[in-house]
């Protein structure tokens, strides 16, 4: 009692102390779910700032375009990479000298190249913001929306992991119905990522020709789906262990309270140990019964009044030690039944998650040979159609044939009596 | 310090695997991060870069560095205009003109450019120029010279090229007519890639290698361009030495220049061993066998349809742990494991079927609840090790359809008696069965196998056979059926290193042969002596280089008296799978020391045949 009452408190005074740190820290990520309000409409969000979602995905040196071939040459020569590789060797530098080389001998010659030497600057910066491709854009938003999430779950992860932490510290505690919230969220969000991921599967290969560019974009959009999943699988592995703490805290909490029972009990028998048909009513376990029906026979025949008393003593501690091992006896195996099952489900549920993944694996399968199987029967149809077509037109011949041969077997005829 | 040692020596292979793995991610070393944004690229490679990146890098591998594509240079390829591509080319002149054309047409995002070799600066400024005219300096984001020219199949093995093997094969080296310049071309291929090999490895070897062959052009090109790149202290591709890895190598290893003369009855020999059984009566190519299968066989009435053949091919790469453990294996010993594999994949299948038996009783039994509690357990398990087993399963079934295979041809051809045969004649033991009669035999082996053994023959003896008992040979081996140009050549040869060759085999004289691990080829007993630093007639005149030196070219002492404890084998002119497995097992009983093999071609007897009739011809 005291305890649960000790930890509400706390949990108040920690709501009020972390109100202040966490809710910025968690606001800008939760919108993500405002918007999951019409599926996919959050892969249209304004365009962040910096661009800072773009680069995120572009590599290193692309991302930050070089002005100009002189700004690089400045950079330090990654000397200290291949040098302790001993491998490949960087020779962009030479590339940026030749360029500058074949610059300065165009200029020499004359020749006028890539909108001329003094528009090549120039040139650049309009180059520089290449119109990128809606697919690429799109995909790398999602990517975003992706990273967010991890890093959200990241930051929790500890407090939310943490199923003690009310015990055990004083800072970054979270409370169950936080920690409910985060679940659900999470997977909102998951949702809604996995639905513009279809989304922009459903539209990627739209007004596209090129096989290879399908090929290409169904390869980036595999990619973005096991990316989210890898992050809900992080997901699934912190609620796994939360589950499983929850569990091993109520298996203590049974112990504990198993001892908080024995002890009230004990507490009643010792109201009422002076009366013997008080303690008789306690006996709704047969076991006692059984041991206590042959003691006051032996007390009546056997032992003087005086003493009856000095027995009881003895009597109760026997029934209250009797009493504990019945309670142990008759309640643990339900008990560890329980936990047994609630492990049991727990594994069930990863059997499950097993199962659902190859089903949906061969859902696409399935489906797949349906196509082929719908087109086969096609195919077959028209064979079929074809054959019936082909057997009437050779009855059709057949029949000219005959017509002929009995015409001819006719003018035969006519010929020979002609003459005759 | 043998921990050390061993990081020094990572495997060659491990090393390449590691320098693609880098270049495929923008050059920028790759870890490994299980939460990691996806990336995506598009990779573009010739035959050559193919070749090189097949046997270590599988589909799924590329995948999860990030390739979406991987196309050949010189197919169509469509613009992806939103994409980064990394080209993994050769230098060569048409392939710098494809990726001008690229560039003009704009066909991606950006363009990380890497060469198989060095790049000249002629043909960097052509790519500039290109650049240029289509004003796309800035998207070619970074130009690197990889310097992996070469081809790992094993952890120890490596060979040169594939593409142009015919540059560098046997023939090529061997042919009476070859220019001065061909040659030169010849050597600078095989040198040039002898480098790459050694910028890899991150070592400055000792080179040694017999007077008057092929082998001592090679040391001595090599040698000019090591000590070329060291001299130029700042631009050396070796500094790299002292810093990381170095601290470790005081001892540098040694490069063992063979020239494949030294021993040519190896490559036409018979073997026993799943590797190099497999590369010669199948179609084993770059870690990868081709099986014929004709199925349906037993179905079909006899004669009603012809056989339908069906391909399949199979990667054997060192993931396969039975592949792994086997291939030096004699045969027998490789169909017994093939069979125990095959029973514990069973035994663990019934575990699994039992389980559902289990599972099935449950429902009627009110008694079995205790037993519930581990089921859920033991499905989980056998859940989780469903995808284990079907590898396993996937691994069995390809292996007992090589090893049928094989068997197949072994039966067919007799090898056992071969193989049996040939160790006793290249031994000198006594031979229970007449030349003549295995020759004449018509159910053993096909003329090539008999042209095969009688070469050996003819090259293992100390005295040439007399003329009359040669034109009794010649008489069999025409009746079977056989081609006898590579006689020929192998004559010619005979005449010019009969000398050389009885000396090399004396040694071999009297060793008891039967168990093949106990007897060494030619070029292991080579390198053992230049290894251990013995004394042998057969190798005190071997030339010597140290491109470290600064001055001494033309010595032919060497200086180091220690023994090596690395070694790369190096065979000009075409290699096999028979020396790699001696040299393997042969380097098992020494503790501590390392070697690699290489050759600037891997060829089987029958190809090895081909390139002597065609040389016997001229």
């Amino acid at each position: 009692m005291g305890r649960s009452s000790r930890g509400e408190e706390s949990v108040a005074a920690y709501e009020s102390r972390t109100a202040a740190v966490r809710r910025p820290r968690a606001e800008p990520f939760f919108p993500g779910c405002g918007l999951s309000a019409g599926p996919g409409t959050f892969l249209l969000p304004p365009p962040l700032p910096g661009g800072e979602v773009l680069s995120r995905n572009s590599p290193p040196a692309a991302g930050s375009a070089q002005l100009s071939p002189a700004a690089d040459v400045g950079r330090p020569a990654s000397v200290g990479l291949w040098g302790r590789v001993a491998m490949a060797v960087d020779i962009t530098l030479l590339f940026r000298a030749s360029v500058k080389t074949v610059k300065t001998r165009n200029k020499v010659l004359g020749v006028a190249v890539g909108g001329g030497v003094d528009g090549s600057r120039d040139e650049l910066f309009r180059r520089s913001p290449r119109p990128k491709g809606d697919f690429s854009s799109r995909a790398r938003e999602v990517i975003s929306h992706i990273g967010k999430l991890k890093d959200f779950l990241l930051e929790h992860r500890k407090d939310y992991i943490n199923a003690y932490s009310h015990i055990m510290s004083e800072y970054g505690r979270m409370t169950d119905t936080e920690r409910d919230q985060i679940d659900q969220d999470a997977q909102i969000f998951m949702r809604t990522c996995s639905e513009a991921i279809q989304q922009l599967r459903a539209e990627a290969h739209k007004e596209i020709h090129s096989q290879q560019v399908k090929e290409h974009r169904t390869a980036v959009l595999d990619f973005i789906e096991d990316y989210l999943k890898r992050v809900c699988k992080l997901y699934s592995e912190q609620r796994a262990i939360r589950v499983k703490r929850v569990v091993d805290k109520k298996r203590l909490a049974f112990v504990g309270g198993m001892k908080e029972i024995e002890a009230q009990y004990l507490k009643d028998i010792n109201d009422l140990s002076w009366n013997q048909n008080q303690v008789q009513r306690q006996e709704n376990v047969h076991l006692l019964r059984k041991f206590q029906r042959p003691l006051p026979k032996t007390q009546k025949r056997s032992l003087p009044p005086r003493s009856i008393q000095k027995k009881l003593w003895l009597k109760r501690d026997l029934n209250s030690e009797l009493w504990e091992t019945a309670e142990v006896k008759t309640s643990y195996p339900q008990r560890k039944y329980r936990w047994q099952i609630e492990g049991k489900v727990v594994e069930i549920s990863r059997l499950q998650e097993i199962f659902t993944e190859k089903v949906l694996q061969q859902e696409a399968e399935i489906d797949s040979i349906h196509q082929l199987v719908v087109g086969a029967t096609e195919n077959i149809k028209e064979g079929n159609e074809d054959i019936r077509e082909a057997i009437k037109n050779n009855a059709g011949f057949r029949v000219w044939i005959l017509f002929f041969l009995v015409m001819c077997s006719f003018s035969l005829l006519f010929l020979d009596w002609y003459d005759s | 310090m043998v921990g050390g040692k061993m990081a020094a020596t990572a495997s060659i292979r491990e090393r390449q695997t590691v320098a693609l793995k880098r270049m495929l991610n923008f050059n920028v070393p790759h870890v490994k991060n299980s939460t990691g944004e996806p990336v995506w690229k598009v990779l573009i490679y010739d035959r050559f870069g193919q070749d090189i990146i097949s046997p270590l890098l599988s589909v799924k591998e590329l995948r999860d560095m990030g390739i979406t594509l991987h196309l050949l240079l010189h197919s169509d390829r469509d613009p992806i205009p939103d994409v980064p591509a990394v080209y993994f080319v050769m230098p060569s002149e048409e392939n710098i003109d494809r990726m001008c054309q690229d560039l003009r047409n704009q066909l991606y995002e950006s363009y990380y450019l890497n060469f198989i070799s060095a790049i000249s600066r002629s043909k960097l400024e052509d790519i500039a120029n290109a650049a240029l005219a289509a004003s796309a300096v800035t998207q070619v984001a970074k130009v690197f010279d990889q310097y992996l020219n070469f081809i790992t199949l094993e952890d120890d093995m490596f060979v040169l090229c594939n593409q142009n093997k015919e540059l560098v094969s046997y023939r090529a080296i061997n042919r009476p007519d070859i220019t001065d310049t061909e040659m030169e071309t010849v050597m600078d291929t095989i040198v040039d890639s002898l480098f790459c090999f050694f910028v890899t490895l991150g070592a400055v070897p000792i080179i040694r290698c017999s007077k008057g062959t092929a082998a001592e052009m090679v040391a001595v090109k090599l040698d000019k361009k090591l000590r070329e790149n060291l001299r130029d202290a700042r631009n050396s591709l070796f500094t790299g030495d002292t810093l990381g890895a170095g601290q470790f190598s005081f001892q540098r290893p040694l490069l063992v220049l063979v020239d494949r003369n030294i021993d040519l009855a190896t490559p036409l020999h018979h073997t026993w061993t799943y590797q190099a059984l497999v590369h010669d009566v199948l179609d084993f190519h770059l870690n990868r066998v081709n099986l014929e299968e004709s199925s349906g066989v037993e179905n079909c009435p006899a004669g009603a349809r012809p056989k339908r053949k069906n391909k399949k091919s199979y990667d054997l790469t060192p993931v396969d742990k039975f592949w792994r453990k086997h291939k030096g294996s004699p045969f027998p010993e490789v169909a017994e494991s093939v069979q125990q594999e095959l029973e514990d994949y069973r035994a663990q299948e019934d575990e699994v079927k039992r389980l559902k038996s289990i599972m099935g009783l449950e429902g009627e039994d009110e008694g079995a609840i205790s037993m519930l509690s581990d089921n859920t357990a033991k499905l989980t398990s056998a859940v989780s090790s469903l995808p284990e087993l079907l590898e396993k399963k996937r691994l069995i079934d390809l292996h007992t359809n090589v090893a049928t295979a094989v068997l197949e041809h072994i039966k067919a051809r007799k090898l056992d008696v071969y193989f049996e045969y040939e160790e006793k004649i290249m031994s000198k033991t006594t031979l229970d069965k007449s030349l003549l009669d295995i020759i004449s035999d018509p159910d053993a082996g096909t003329p090539e196998d008999k042209m095969r053994l009688f070469l050996i023959y003819y090259i293992s003896t100390q005295q040439a056979p007399s003329e009359a008992d040669l034109e009794q040979y010649k008489k069999a081996l025409t009746d079977a059926g056989c081609n006898l140009n590579p006689l020929q050549y192998i004559k010619q040869w005979n005449l010019l290193s009969r000398v050389m060759n009885t000396g090399s085999q004396f040694v071999m004289e009297g060793v008891k042969n039967l168990v093949l691990k106990q007897q060494n080829l030619p070029v292991t007993r080579i390198l053992d002596n230049l290894m251990e630093m013995k004394s042998n007639p057969e190798t005190d005149d071997y030339r010597y280089f140290d491109p470290k030196m600064l001055r001494g070219n033309d010595s032919s002492i060497p200086r180091n008296k220690n023994p090596f404890q690395e070694a790369i084998v190096f065979v000009v002119g075409g290699g096999n799978y028979i020396e790699y497995q001696n040299l393997v097992d042969y380097i098992k009983g020494k503790q501590g020391k390392h070697i690699l093999y290489g050759c600037s071609e891997l060829f089987n007897a029958t190809q090895f045949m081909r390139q002597l009739s065609q040389l016997g011809q001229k």
